[in-house]
């Protein structure tokens, strides 16, 4: 982290920059989801909308914590604090994945037809 | 006292204290917004409805992402400037970062009150309607209530003869309103009978108020008093004698527990009858003559002959039609009804024709003319653009369900100017606060409908009742604009308390503002998530 005066009057180019790239991604981010030309994968939003939108967020998420927040280079013991946090986030993403295995999202589970899947399943109403 | 390692780190971990605090905080901050995150994974993944994706407007968000980010680089030139001991500057930056922090959380408040004042109706068929609420009129002049505000058209209205009030929970402001009322319908609300009561041990029973007194929240007060008093010294009666009652029985039966002699513990109803005073549990008021009054829907559990509000008072008389009335209606949206019919084996498109909308509502019907033709367009566009898939012989992309099923207040526009979707001419304004209805009025762009009472399956206005969606957006928005208001704060007494110790300890309140800054990146990394996630997903 730049701590010396003059090391932090160099850093400052770099924060005016990143700023730009986080306006630029921003844009990039509205006109992938607004401007059909720019629409990936099939018709409308979809998956790889998704991901795409999920990769800029994340691309802008890790300069703003890499670079304003000094991530890049920072002592082990903050590593250890945030990789923490990070790691029980991920846990509450793994059990929100495995609560679709649970049997009560199942129509079946109660006895009735799985009535749900071809109303996913159908590209009109997707 | 000096504090420690506030300037100069600690050997074992190489950071100044208040900065291992601040990381140890973010870390809880990154589980609580995770965890919102991860409920609205779940939430969009559960969903028994149609998710209302790209549903809110994009340049509000937009700006306010602009806003934060910009907010993110000059606070982190204030703290730069703090280090190079350059308190102008510093004074500058911190100065526009607090001002993107007000301009954030007025935009966000704009956002807000456009959703609070915006209704949706969802009917029996799934048919959703949305647009703004009419007011009650009388004479060509809007009807105020006792606060002097405008009456939504979207009262239930009962022909009321009588009302029986709770005397426990009877809402104060409830009262007030109906006795406004009945002032406006020049009816009277008065006591149908005497209440007696005894009210002192062994005394008779004395009148605590007439037939024909009338109704006031002084009255229902004074009755909710002796209420009370009775039931608390009826308690204690019952107590005591209870308690009168277990040591005979302790005594008649030596050497067993209580459980084995609790069945014979009894309180003989006639041996505390003298000492029992009257607990009056409701009264009851007659209206005369019977009038009209209007609840709001979601204060009234509506009955034919008799209904009931939130606080159990009992309302007596016929429910009268109570339409909803819709003026601007500014989207219809049909997707639900679709996969409801889809899930029912049915052809959706069969389903809307067929909704009791279409049938009832020639704009409605005209609307929906229109839009299947412009989704054929859009069919041919993407044929003619993508060509047709080989396995299936059938076009490689389809329109949306969007795009097939809703008609937006864009594509009121559209069609109202005669253009096609996509081509209709928004102001920036519109954009930003929704259409402009009396702008648009000439062109009659959005309807008026008025919806039968039994028609509705549930209405709200766009708060987090009306579906998850807005419960989480609301969740996560609200508390991150907490986190921004908290921020800011901190922020301020940087800027307005800090010169006294930049003038004695420069690098102490350096590290401060850093530690403020860093709270403040993390305010715009929940930001840069939640605005795809609620304004492009």
């Amino acid at each position: 982290m730049a701590d010396t005066p003059e090391a932090i009057r160099k850093s400052l180019r770099l924060y005016g920059l990143i700023g730009l790239v986080l306006f630029a991604g921003t844009i990039a981010t509205v006109l992938v989801a607004t401007v059909p030309a720019l629409d990936v994968g099939g018709h409308g939003f979809d998956a790889a909308d998704c991901v795409l939108g999920l990769l800029i967020a994340t691309t802008k998420a890790t300069l703003v914590a890499a670079i304003f927040m000094h991530l890049n280079h920072e002592k082990k013991a903050i590593y250890w604090i945030f990789g923490a946090g990070g790691v029980f986030v991920a846990a509450l993403y793994l059990l929100t994945a495995l609560a679709k295995k649970d049997p009560i999202f199942d129509p079946l589970f109660y006895g009735q037809e799985s009535k749900t899947e071809p109303f996913l399943a159908s590209p009109t109403l997707r | 006292m000096e504090i420690p390692y506030i300037v100069t780190p600690r050997k074992d971990t190489g950071l100044f204290n208040s900065k291992i605090a601040i990381w140890l905080f973010l870390a809880s901050e990154v589980m609580l917004f995770g965890g919102f995150f991860s409920a609205y994974v779940f939430l969009r993944l559960g969903a028994d409805y149609p998710w209302p994706e790209r549903t809110l407007p994009v340049l509000p968000g937009l700006i306010n992402t602009f806003i934060l980010i910009g907010s993110s680089v000059t606070v982190v030139f204030a703290w730069a400037s703090l280090k190079m001991r350059q308190w102008r500057k510093f004074q500058f930056f911190m100065g526009i970062t607090i001002a993107c922090a007000a301009i954030f959380m007025v935009l966000k408040g704009l956002e807000y009150n456009v959703k609070f004042h915006h209704q949706a109706v969802r009917l029996n068929d799934y048919t959703v309607i949305e647009g703004h609420l009419g007011y009650e009129m009388e004479d060509g002049k809007e009807v105020l209530n006792h606060h002097g505000q405008k009456i939504e058209e979207n009262q239930i209205q009962v022909e009321t003869s009588g009302l029986t009030f709770n005397i426990v929970r009877f809402h104060k402001p409830w009262v007030e309103e109906l006795l406004s009322q009945a002032e406006h319908r020049k009816s009277k609300i008065v006591l149908a009978a005497d209440v007696s009561a005894i009210t002192d041990e062994g005394k008779p029973a004395e009148t605590l108020a007439k037939a024909g007194e009338p109704l006031s929240v002084e009255l229902l007060s004074r009755l909710q008093e002796s209420h009370l008093d009775a039931r608390s010294h009826n308690g204690a009666v019952r107590t005591a004698e209870l308690r009168k009652e277990w040591v005979e029985a302790k005594k008649n039966n030596p050497g067993k527990r209580g459980w084995e002699v609790s069945s014979g513990v009894n309180i003989d109803a006639d041996t505390i009858a003298p000492h029992v005073l009257t607990e009056i549990g409701t009264v009851a008021f007659k209206v005369d003559p019977p009038a009209m009054f209007d609840f709001k829907p979601r204060d009234i559990q509506e009955g034919a002959t008799q209904s009931r509000l939130r606080d159990d008072t009992l309302v007596d008389g016929k429910m009268l039609a109570s339409p909803m009335g819709l003026h601007y209606v500014d989207a219809i949206d049909f997707r639900h009804l679709a996969m409801k019919a889809v899930e029912k084996g049915q052809d959706p498109m069969v389903a809307v024709e067929n909704s009791w909308l279409i049938k009832n509502h020639p704009f409605a019907k005209d609307a929906w003319e229109w839009n299947k033709g412009q989704v054929a367009k859009i069919e041919k566009e993407l044929l003619e653009r993508h060509g047709v898939d080989e396995k299936t012989g059938k076009a490689k992309y389809e329109p949306t369900a969007k795009e097939r099923y809703r008609i937006g207040w864009k594509e009121f526009v559209a069609m109202a100017d005669e253009v096609d979707r996509d081509r209709e001419e928004i102001a920036i304004k519109e954009e930003f606060m929704g259409p402009d209805y009396h702008g648009r009025e000439a062109k009659h762009t959005f309807p008026h409908l008025e919806l039968p009472r039994e028609q509705i399956r549930f209405a709200s206005k766009f708060t987090p009742a009306w579906n998850t969606y807005y419960a989480i957006y609301f969740t996560i928005t609200g508390l991150h604009g907490l986190h921004v208001i908290g921020g800011a704060l901190v922020l301020c007494y940087y800027l307005f308390f800090g010169r006294k110790m930049y003038d004695t300890n420069p690098e102490w309140l350096a590290n401060r503002v850093e530690i403020g800054g860093l709270f403040w990146h993390f305010v715009d990394l929940v930001w840069i998530f939640a605005f795809p996630i609620f304004y492009l997903m």
